[in-house]
């Protein structure tokens, strides 16, 4: 979401006739956008604006703040940024920069607006793409679901919906420009709709839209969507996704934890019964997808045996990736409040134990693919020297080896050769075709 | 509180704050989706950010009130059977409460928790006859000691419906309690007061 939002200030501050400086020594002007998912991410912004204020003894600088801030952090915020603003009045930025000096009604605003009014100016701000080939298309903002761990819901406010109309005109846009990833982004995007009481279309109905551009649009791209909530997720979105080839088969769908009680205690709203029912209707629709999760370790009273109904939930699931988190207590969060009770050793040890079941589900995924074409996303220069690296249609990493750098940004075609853990390599067998997609096999068992 | 058209659905929670400040907190609709007011059930938490002050208001005073939030809706068309088991711990009465006087004529059993009798809000809006008083400090309820030791000793219809609101203990122990009598964790639905 972040990143999404940067192309807008980006957008926004090139208009104002800023100049971009990759060096932030040289710069006059330095914003962070902050997030309050992890305490870590809010340390490190104290950290750098103590550091910029230094500097104001003998340089001219102007520093702003915006995202993800709770109100506490607001108020520490307003003393030591020179600009705060929530991202909604993005486009009175410049207007603030050059009022920077006189106190305005904005910079005095204390606290978060949390009915997200005025954010469809945000939306209107036409984003400075930082990639020609992969693009991120904010869909909703905010957040109903209040998870005992996050704190969301108080730093960016109610679910508001972006106008549908705006969302498939970006696609669009983003498609004919020859984009070949557009993401759409949300705290919870199959909520989408839902908060205009029927004056909206529903998740569904807005990716069979995306669908049904793709298909006159004639044009190779994926589309993706993240993150969802399984409480929101239907077979009717699921059904979206078969049918139409721009819509990529990969499904993100956060668990969070394998246990019941935990999943309570979380304020999750969802239990491991309907958890299981979305992944089979998944597997039996979409035989072919991969899937993704998130799952967080030591949650504030976890024991072992519910950390373990995790782990054979991971066994049971086989997710193709799972971005694994270890909790940290985050003020503005309800958990905060409790006592965070697993021990820093043992939450590591349980990131642990996950991430080995991932490598065990995986391996055989990715070997079952050896001998295979797949279609491949080309991203960039790979690690390795000579190689190139990119994603198939289900976020799955291969690297291939060639040194022609105009096949990023494009589709290729990569017979597998070899697996390993996360990723796969292969060779090149032609670029841009759209003849050689191959099947991508169903989950293997365990080995 | 004026309702001023404000929309809900029974059990669903406010986030009330004075005017213009940053404090703010959930609490439960008490009264009915029909009622033209909005009430809210709030006990005053010592040194509380928000409750001492929602104790001093006057009438003509101001709220912030942002919502209806939360997924603890009920319907009984919704269910089959619709047979009802509600426990509650303390305000945790509060969706039982906007349940009953919603919808005239349900078939429920409520099992109320509090320490001392006196904190036995309302009862009287409640059937006599489907209402359980479990005092943990003081012998004039209807069951001396804890509603999950209460429960503990019922034998339950496997069908039932479960509906549990208040304190997080209290919610973790139910879960393990009605599971344990082979409730499906499908049936259990729980709204924590954190």
């Amino acid at each position: 979401m972040n990143l999404s939002d940067g192309e807008r200030v980006i957008s926004v501050l090139d208009k104002a006739g800023y100049q971009w400086t990759d060096n932030e020594e040289e710069a006059n002007l330095i914003g962070i956008l902050a997030c309050s998912v992890r305490q870590k991410a809010i340390d490190k912004v104290y950290s750098r604006i103590h550091k910029w204020n230094k500097w104001k003894n003998h340089k001219n600088l102007i520093t702003f703040i915006s995202g993800c801030i709770l109100p506490d952090d607001h108020e520490k915020f307003l003393k030591l940024f020179d600009i705060t603003f929530q991202m909604k009045d993005l486009p009175k930025l410049p207007e603030m920069i050059s009022n920077y000096g006189i106190t305005t009604p904005l910079h005095l605003k204390v606290g978060i607006d949390p009915h997200n009014e005025n954010i469809e100016q945000f939306w209107d701000v036409k984003p400075n793409y930082q990639s020609n080939f992969e693009a991120f298309i904010p869909i909703q903002n905010g957040c109903d679901k209040f998870c005992s761990f996050c704190a969301v819901p108080y730093t960016r406010g109610r679910e508001v919906s972006r106008p549908s109309r705006d969302i498939i005109s970006e696609v669009a846009l983003l498609a004919a420009q020859g984009y070949k990833s557009i993401t759409l982004l949300g705290q919870n995007v199959n909520s989408y709709g839902l908060d205009k009481k029927g004056e909206e279309i529903t998740f569904p109905q807005l990716l069979r839209e995306i669908g049904e551009l793709g298909k006159r649009l004639k044009k190779d791209f994926w589309v993706y969507f993240t993150s969802p909530h399984p409480r929101d997720m239907t077979d009717e979105v699921i059904e979206v996704i078969a049918e139409y080839p721009v819509l990529a088969k990969q499904i993100h769908l956060p668990m969070q934890s394998g246990d019941d009680k935990v999943l309570m205690r979380m304020n999750r709203k969802h239990n491991m019964e309907k958890y299981r029912h979305i992944v089979e209707s998944i597997r039996r629709i979409i035989p072919q997808a991969t899937l993704f999760t998130d799952i967080i370790v030591g949650f504030t009273g976890e024991t072992d045996e519910q950390f373990d109904n995790t782990r054979k939930a991971m066994e049971e699931f086989k997710f193709n990736m799972s971005y694994t988190a270890i909790y940290s207590p985050r003020p503005g969060a309800t958990s905060h409040r409790w006592d965070d009770d697993v021990a820093l050793e043992e939450k590591k040890r349980r990131l642990h134990i996950l991430t080995e079941e991932l490598r065990k589900h995986n391996f055989p995924y990715n070997n079952s693919l050896v001998g295979k074409t797949v279609r491949v996303l080309v991203k960039g220069a790979d690690r390795k020297e000579g190689f190139l690296s990119g994603h198939t249609e289900g976020k799955l990493i291969v690297r291939f080896a060639a040194d022609d750098e105009n096949l990023v940004g494009q589709f290729v075609d990569v017979k597998i050769t070899s697996a390993s853990d996360f990723s796969m390599e292969g060779e090149l067998v032609e670029a841009g075709s759209l003849k050689s997609e191959v099947g991508i096999p169903k989950p293997v068992a365990t080995v | 509180m004026e309702r001023n058209g404000m929309p809900f659905q029974t059990g669903q929670f406010l986030i009330l704050s004075l005017k213009g400040q940053i404090d703010r907190r959930e609490y439960s609709v008490y009264s009915g989706e029909n009622d033209d007011f909005l009430e809210v059930l709030v006990r005053e938490v010592e040194g509380g950010k928000v409750s001492a002050k929602l104790k001093r208001l006057k009438p003509g005073d101001q709220l912030d009130v942002d919502g209806p939030f939360g997924f603890f809706k009920f319907s009984p068309d919704m269910f089959s059977p619709q047979k009802f088991l509600f426990i509650a711990t303390g305000t945790g009465i509060s969706p039982f409460h906007s349940f009953v006087k919603t919808h005239p004529g349900l078939d429920y059993q409520l099992i109320h928790g509090v320490r001392y009798v006196e904190e036995a809000y309302d009862h009287n809006d409640f059937d006599p006859k489907r209402i359980t008083l479990c005092t943990s400090a003081d012998k004039n309820g209807d069951f001396e000691g804890r509603v999950t030791a209460f429960v503990a000793e019922q034998k339950l219809d496997l069908g039932t419906n479960c509906f549990l609101c208040g304190n997080s203990e209290m919610i973790f122990e139910m879960f393990d309690i009605l599971t344990g009598k082979g409730i499906p964790v499908s049936n259990i639905y729980s709204e924590v007061y954190f």
